[in-house]
């Protein structure tokens, strides 16, 4: 199914939940919506199921109207699934009733599926692992097993659309990195689009083909995980998705330099107009380096964190408190005097 | 017409794309709601300031200055207060056991606590009426024993409070038992860990904190009290001791020449008191933070050693035993007696009561089938239109709906008798000249208890509701369910055992109301209550006592069927699971 949103805005009272959203989600597309809790990716999947009307704008599914102030075509007659975040298993049906009631009640089910739908459940719940539990209560289930109901009941009626609610945020870790493999075969075999809401930048970045950066109702950027990570757009998207250290300086053309280093020249790996407007230079945590040969910034360690793999150290200089990530070769102690600069891959200046 | 709009829409909130339901019909059921609801009490207010001759404050004057009025005020605020202290102590004591203290059969326990609630207060009294008659089981035991004496004369003063309070007791724990649930252990345990010592504990922590349920619970029992009928009926006006309540019946049914227009200022007087009790509570409560809502923590706190345990235990006993075992076999002896007064030897039981009550007399199988088909019908009616109501105040919540249950909340807020005399002067001329027949048929009384007993069905459905989270709605209308199958697949199952606990309660009390039914019934439509009342104002105390024995043993099997239902269903569902999150 391919959707159109177009100037799309939900207002409460006083209150802009969404404001002039446009985006076009091609057929078959997986798609992040990612953004921090009240930046209106919720309201924005509420508006795609039907469960609420825009204010403003229209949405489009295959060219249909579906939603707009004046009208707005109800959940049951979209062609749609749902995975919700907590679930909604309903407690007084066992697992096979959950995938058979969306078989028997959904409006866009082939005929031939509905009518062979006891097969169809078997076929459901062989996908999602649960043969052997189809007559367990939701009670009877674990995390993990619950999701994978909530997803075998939105995909049995084989939506054109599945809208995904953070459905991993109710798992806990280790179950969650599992799920994901999971949700990108449930992608590849269904063939539906998918728009996944969730305010985890790795899930996002993990599983989707394109993702939506959401803050404060508007869209901060729209693109591949890759150009978001790579190359955010506002200072936001860099904060949000890569963890970014907004370090103050001067850019001339294409090289940088920090306030407090001015003789460091930093290279620009494509950083976007509106940062360089707003001289700054989005380093990510592991992209910059500490180091006890007097060049770059001046700055005092005040955290380590051993993780195993690598260290994350908090420094601070006159002008903030920067994260930086090393490898384990790099040893540093609290209230060392260190000085921090762009990793040698990625710094020019050291060429020169 | 702008604030009118505003009160439909709510705060400013719309939700389009789901039905609304159009002008003309919320215009309509608001006028319903007003005239169901609201104006039979405003009409009551008025009848009081009129007389032949217009507007007056002539019948004020006049009761205000009687000083018999402010001796019936004198009693019923005494009675009140000394039956609600009755009820604070026994309600705190058993909460704090069954909530905190390790002691075995707390189900049971439950079981014997709640029984006021279940059996109707007259019942209650007649039953420890015959306990210390002058022929009564007490008389004997102090013949045997040759003490000299007459037993507890219950026609008195503290009569009245001791049995009201031993009737609503239950209020006070209920309300307790589940704050004193909610606060986490580890407030006490961190008032420990900070060199408090256990008696420190109770009073720093656990009081104040359970402060807003003791209160709640205190203010409804006193309430409970002002609005009480049976007890004052059967022990106080053979006394001569005059409540409110008790004092507005006696003045309609001695149909005096201004007997309506001095009622009504009586009910004003209730009706005031009751609403200043209620805006106490409110004041109050305002007061109070919220606890934190928390998970109700059942596990229990203290573990008393053995000896002191067994000791607690066989004392909550022999209290269950003696206020609510014994009274009703002394009931029970009565009722088998061919004549009251009679010694009971085994020569002498007779099933003949019995067999008058059930076969003989037309006036209560009548009584029978009247309260049966009031309780059902209204039951029903209730549970639809209850459920409906709780559903749209919660998922779809304007200040229309707001408005409305304050509605419907003020006839079980007001004392029944004041009720019952507004509903008369409502229905006995709905508009000057014209009388419906409504007043004088069994249909005004299933208005009254339809309109005293809606809150209790809202209240029920409305805590089903909250427990179904919205997603389980939303997961069915994804599915491609339709609004009646959601209903019938998802929500009915869901919210059937939220409707079911509302509708019993709403079905109990209907079925042997008496306060309201003592003003309104006819000669054709008579209920249970009615019927037993008026055995014991003739002095059939045999009757009475077999017809009321006859009732206590319905109750407790339709009582025993109904939990059966719960606990097969919550084997079933596992209602305990609701996912709430």
């Amino acid at each position: 199914m391919s959707i159109c949103i177009k100037e799309v805005g939900r207002t409460f009272g006083a209150f802009t939940a969404l404001d002039k959203i446009n985006l076009i989600v091609e057929d078959g597309e997986f798609l992040a919506i990612l953004g921090p809790s009240g930046c209106g990716k919720t309201t924005l999947l509420r508006l795609l199921a039907g469960f609420d009307a825009p204010t403003a704008g229209t949405i489009e599914m295959d060219g249909r109207i579906v939603g707009s102030p004046r009208h707005s075509l109800p959940p049951e007659q979209r062609n749609i699934g749902m995975v919700f975040q907590s679930f909604a298993l309903w407690p007084h049906m066992n697992v096979r009733k959950h995938i058979e009631f969306s078989l028997l009640h959904h409006q866009y089910v082939r005929t031939a599926l509905k009518k062979e739908y006891k097969q169809r459940t078997d076929e459901v719940l062989r996908m999602i692992k649960l043969q052997h539990f189809a007559d367990r209560m939701p009670a009877e289930l674990s995390g993990g097993q619950k999701q994978r109901v909530a997803l075998g009941r939105a995909i049995a009626p084989q939506p054109k659309l599945l809208l995904m609610d953070e459905p991993l945020s109710s798992l806990d870790a280790e179950l969650r990195i599992a799920m994901r493999g999971e949700l990108q075969d449930i992608h590849r075999l269904t063939g539906a689009t998918i728009i996944y809401v969730t305010h985890d930048q790795s899930e996002a970045l993990a599983m989707a083909d394109r993702m939506v950066v959401m803050n404060r109702g508007t869209v901060e950027q729209i693109g591949t995980p890759k150009e978001i990570y790579m190359h955010p757009k506002t200072d936001f998207v860099a904060r949000f998705v890569g963890k970014a250290n907004l370090i103050k300086g001067t850019w001339t053309g294409k090289t940088f330099s920090p306030d407090e280093a001015p003789d460091s020249r930093w290279p620009d790996p494509g950083v976007s107009e509106l940062l360089k407007k707003q001289a700054v230079y989005p380093a990510r945590p592991e992209q910059l380096a500490l180091s006890r040969a007097s060049s770059g910034i001046p700055a005092t360690v005040t955290n380590v964190q051993y993780q195993g793999k690598e260290i994350h150290y908090t420094v601070r200089t006159n002008g903030g408190i920067w994260r930086v990530d090393t490898d384990l070769s790099q040893n540093y102690d609290m209230g060392d005097s260190v000085f921090l600069k762009l990793k040698s891959t990625y710094d020019l200046s050291a060429e020169m | 017409m702008k604030w009118i709009k505003a009160l439909f829409l709510g705060k400013g909130r719309t939700v389009p794309g789901t039905a609304r339901f159009s002008f003309p019909i919320r215009i309509f059921s608001i006028l319903c709601f007003a005239l169901l609801f609201v104006w039979p009490t405003l009409r009551l207010v008025a009848l009081g300031f009129t007389s032949e001759k217009g507007l007056t404050l002539a019948n004020y004057q006049k009761i205000l200055h009687d000083p018999y009025t402010w001796r019936v005020v004198w009693n019923t605020m005494m009675i009140s207060v000394g039956s609600t202290a009755i009820a604070f102590v026994l309600g705190l004591f058993f909460a704090w056991m069954v909530a905190y203290v390790n002691i075995r059969g707390k189900k049971w326990m439950q079981v014997f606590i709640v029984l006021p609630f279940v059996i109707p207060s007259y019942i209650t009294t007649l039953a420890w009426t015959q306990l210390f008659s002058e022929n009564g089981l007490v008389a004997r035991a102090l013949a045997l024993l040759s003490i000299q004496g007459h037993p507890w004369n219950l026609y008195s003063y503290t009569g009245m409070i001791f049995i009201l309070g031993l009737t609503h007791y239950p209020l006070v724990y209920l309300f307790t038992v589940n704050v004193l649930r909610q606060i986490p252990r580890e407030m006490e345990q961190a008032c420990r860990a900070s060199g408090g010592s256990k008696v420190t504990t109770f009073f720093r922590v656990t009081l104040p904190m359970a402060l807003p349920g003791i209160v709640s619970g205190t203010f409804l029992a006193f309430l409970a009290s002002l609005d009480n009928f049976g007890i004052p009926a059967f022990l106080g006006i053979p006394a001569h001791i005059s409540v409110l309540s008790t004092h507005i019946y006696q003045q309609i049914i001695g149909f005096g020449p201004d007997a309506f227009a001095s009622a009504s200022v009586f009910s004003v007087l209730l009706g005031g008191l009751a609403l200043l009790g209620m805006l106490c509570q409110w004041l109050f409560q305002r007061r109070m933070k919220a606890t934190e809502t928390s998970v109700a923590d059942r596990e229990p706190r203290y573990f008393p050693a053995r000896m002191p345990k067994v000791l607690v235990e066989s004392g909550i006993w022999l209290f269950f035993l003696v206020t609510a075992c014994i009274p009703f076999a002394a009931m029970m002896i009565t009722s088998l007696l061919p004549a009251y007064g009679l010694e009971f030897t085994l020569q002498h039981l007779s099933l003949q009561n019995y067999r008058f009550v059930l076969l003989e007399s037309p006036d209560t199988q009548m009584a029978i089938r009247n309260s049966l088909r009031l309780a059902a019908v209204t039951t029903v009616i209730g549970a639809v239109i209850g459920t409906f109501f709780a559903y749209l105040q919660i998922r779809r919540p304007s200040r229309l709906l707001k408005i409305s249950e304050l509605f419907i909340g003020l006839p079980y807020a007001l004392p029944g008798t004041v009720m019952a005399l507004s509903m008369i002067f409502v229905w006995m001329e709905p508009i000057p000249g014209w009388n419906p027949g409504i007043y004088g048929s069994t249909l005004i009384l299933f208005i009254a208890y339809f309109t005293r007993f809606l809150i209790l069905q809202v209240r029920g459905s409305t805590t089903a509701v909250l427990q179904v989270d919205v997603s389980m709605e939303e997961a069915a209308q994804v599915s491609g369910a339709s609004w009646w199958q959601k209903w019938r697949k998802i929500l009915i199952p869901l919210l059937l055992p939220g409707i079911l606990n509302g509708a019993g309660l709403v079905f109990l009390t209907a079925l042997t109301e008496l306060t309201v039914s003592a003003l309104l019934y006819s000669a054709q439509s008579k209920t249970i209550s009615v019927v037993i009342f008026s055995y014991e104002q003739a002095g059939y105390t045999t009757y009475s006592t077999a017809f009321s024995s006859l009732i206590i043993i319905l109750l407790i099997i339709g009582f025993a069927g109904l939990s059966m239902i719960h606990f097969f269903w919550k084997r079933k569902v596992g209602v305990h699971h609701v996912d709430l999150h």
